[in-house]
């Protein structure tokens, strides 16, 4: 699956792998995200982090006609106002994204997968 | 007056002043905002978020200073609105479990409530970004821990605590490379010194801060206010109001008595004149900056109120239009990390280097490279420090040996199959010492399971299994598993003999030379139906012998 852009010059093609590294790569410098966590659900309830390699399990793209969809799976922090964590990521993805690939998206979709409690 | 100490009383009276001054501010800031999304709202956020603290400190027993910041604490994580509203929650919350019963607060125990809020702020992010209003906060505890060694004053303390926090703040475009870019300080720092010293008002008894703030200065506005537009600006065609318009009026007593100033209503009516609007004024001097078409009407419109100390007029139509020279070539240089790795099919060879792989040698299964082609790949890949991947167990005392023979540090990391090697470029990272990159990659390349589906070319007996000429055979990790006339059996059979659906999330399905659509389309249906769980991706790797090549992990 790869996302197919026409300009005067040609086609620009971009790979669902590229959108979900730029889009986890964003979200995880988001405030309040301590994780991306994989879509499946989690095999003794504790959900796994991944290392940056593997945010595309964790970030779906899907592509309906013309429109892009994201679907971000992520685990934050205990203690945070955590609706407004997750608003943070969609702005802050959605805004990369079109910076970055000049790719407009119609809807990000944040599953909260865990929260984590942070001992002091 | 000196204090030693503060009361619940007073320091609710700081943390209320403090709110009342972000909100004051709040437009600047918003005015600032270009990072992490210049969508201008950081001072709003951060004011809707810290007025919803007052409000509880506002309802809250006023027995104890610990009672004001968990109220203050509270009322902020309830009331959170964008990333610097929640930041300024969790630095709060610390700063509140750190005078845990707490009757007053003195200068020990405000250094300690510090320190404890970066703590907790930190904790709640990943990868912090520097030059944010996270430094701010972090660089302030940090010189507040020094300014007590020699302050027995809480108020002169607290004096030279801003300070440090309005020092951190210049220093935020250093670390953030776009704040550098578009030439402002962060705004979410900004919001942060403007709440520090809505305290120190508040604990002098002022009603907002008497002295004023150089450091949100028109030029920061300005800057920052040119950086959105330039985002919005895909052509000079676009540009509406062509003109870049700053002036300076020092007010003068007789025409203002014909003309008075309320910069409300002068805002109102410049705003017809254009877009990008910033006024600052205080009592003798009003700061304007707009983009407008025709810059004569604006300044008739400032003139109404003194005489002009600045002017300045800028075409932004001629310098949007201006092209930027290109850039020069630059030599190849040696770089710092490079991997060379072996593969059959120019499928594979993409896959290889999409994963970061330098140099791919054609090779694998019946066709070996030597040594002395692994050699000439190291040459090739032009680093310091070499990784090889040989992804074939017939290719590793070869690759070992070529690893001697040269002029440059390698490793060797003996990757037996294809998904083994893309399991271990999955976990390279040119950031790290050649030897962290052995031991990651070694460790990565254990953690997939292998399956191969090939053909006899004669009859044979291996491993106990009678194999019929132009039979086929499915191998796992190396070991021939299953054999049979039809494909798809004994692709099913090994998928069934590698997959553990409690373990295993994901299967790469990567297609060979002789692969068809069709095919490939059931063995899909087949995985889909059997692990409903496992997720799949398919490449085309266009290798020979090997219809199919499994990775599963």
């Amino acid at each position: 699956m790869s996302i197919e852009l026409t300009t005067a010059d040609g086609h620009v093609t971009i790979t669902n792998e590229v959108i979900a590294t730029i889009a986890g790569g964003a979200a995880i410098e988001c405030y309040g995200i301590v994780g991306m966590a994989s879509k499946k659900q989690l095999r003794d309830g504790i959900a796994e982090i991944l290392r940056k390699e593997n945010f595309s399990r964790g970030v779906i793209v899907r592509q309906e006609g013309e429109a892009v969809h994201i679907d971000m799976y992520i685990i934050v922090s205990y203690g945070t106002k955590i609706s407004e964590v997750a608003h943070n990521v969609q702005s802050q993805v959605k805004y990369n994204l079109e910076k970055t690939l000049g790719l407009k998206i119609n809807s990000i979709n944040i599953y909260i997968q865990g929260v984590r409690v942070i001992q002091d | 007056m000196t204090h030693k100490n503060i009361d619940a009383a007073l320091f609710a009276n700081m943390v209320i002043t403090g709110a009342t001054h972000l909100s004051n501010n709040a437009d600047k800031i918003d005015a600032l905002n270009v990072f992490p999304v210049p969508d201008g709202d950081t001072g709003t956020n951060m004011n809707l978020s810290i007025t919803s603290g007052a409000t509880e400190v506002k309802k809250a027993n006023k027995d104890s200073v610990s009672e004001v910041a968990n109220a203050f604490a509270k009322g902020l994580l309830m009331g959170a609105r964008g990333n610097s509203g929640v930041i300024l929650s969790q630095i709060f919350r610390g700063f509140a479990k750190g005078l845990e019963g707490k009757e007053e607060l003195d200068i020990d125990s405000f250094v300690t409530a510090l320190d404890s809020g970066v703590n907790t702020a930190y904790k709640a992010v990943m990868k912090p970004v520097e030059g944010t209003i996270l430094t701010v906060a972090k660089d302030t505890a940090h010189d507040a821990k020094e300014i007590a060694k020699q302050e027995k004053d809480i108020e002169i303390f607290l004096e030279k605590v801003v300070q440090a926090a309005k020092k951190s703040l210049k220093r935020t475009p250093d670390l953030l490379p776009v704040l550098k870019e578009v030439g402002v300080v962060d705004s979410g720092g900004q919001g942060l010194v403007v709440i520090y010293e809505g305290f120190l008002a508040g604990l002098k008894g002022e009603e907002v801060p008497q002295s004023q703030d150089e450091t949100m200065d028109l030029d920061d506005l300005v800057n920052a206010e040119h950086h959105k537009l330039a985002q919005d600006y895909m052509s000079t065609d676009d540009i509406e109001f062509g003109y870049c318009t700053e002036f300076m009026v020092r007010f003068e007593e007789d025409k203002l008595k014909e003309q008075p100033y309320d910069e409300a209503k002068f805002r109102e009516e410049l705003s017809e004149h254009g877009d990008s609007l910033l006024v600052v004024s205080d009592d003798e001097i009003v700061k304007v900056h707009i983009h407008a078409e025709y810059p004569g009407d604006v300044f008739n419109l400032g003139q109404r109120f003194g005489s002009f100390i600045s002017l300045k007029v800028e075409n932004m139509r001629e310098q949007h239009s201006k092209i930027v020279e290109p850039q020069q070539e630059k030599p190849k240089v040696k770089q710092p990390f490079g991997v060379v790795t072996v593969a059959m099919g120019t499928g594979l060879a993409d896959l290889l280097k999409s994963l970061g792989a330098t140099v791919v040698i054609q090779g694998g299964q019946t066709m070996n490279p030597s040594t002395q082609d692994i050699a000439n790949a190291i040459t090739e890949a032009n680093a310091e420090n070499v990784i090889v991947l040989p992804n074939n167990k017939n290719i590793v005392m070869a690759a070992e040996q070529a690893a001697e023979l040269a002029e440059v540090n390698v490793a060797v990391v003996p990757t037996k199959t294809i998904p083994q090697g893309m399991a271990a470029m999955l976990s390279y990272n040119p950031e790290n010492s050649l030897t962290d990159n052995k031991e990651a990659m070694a460790e990565a390349s254990k953690h997939v399971k292998t399956g191969q589906i090939t053909y006899a070319v004669r009859d044979t007996q291996i491993d106990g299994m009678t194999i019929e000429n132009g039979h086929y055979m499915g191998l796992a990790d190396g070991k021939i598993k299953v054999t049979n006339a039809d494909q798809l059996t004994v692709i099913k059979s090994l998928l069934t003999d590698l997959i553990d659906p409690d373990e295993d999330e994901i299967v790469t399905v990567i297609r060979g030379q002789e692969s068809s659509e069709e095919e490939a389309q059931a063995i899909i249906a087949f995985i889909e139906a059997e692990f409903e769980d496992v997720e799949i991706e398919v490449h085309q790797g266009d290798q020979p012998i090997y219809s199919y090549i499994f990775s599963v992990e």
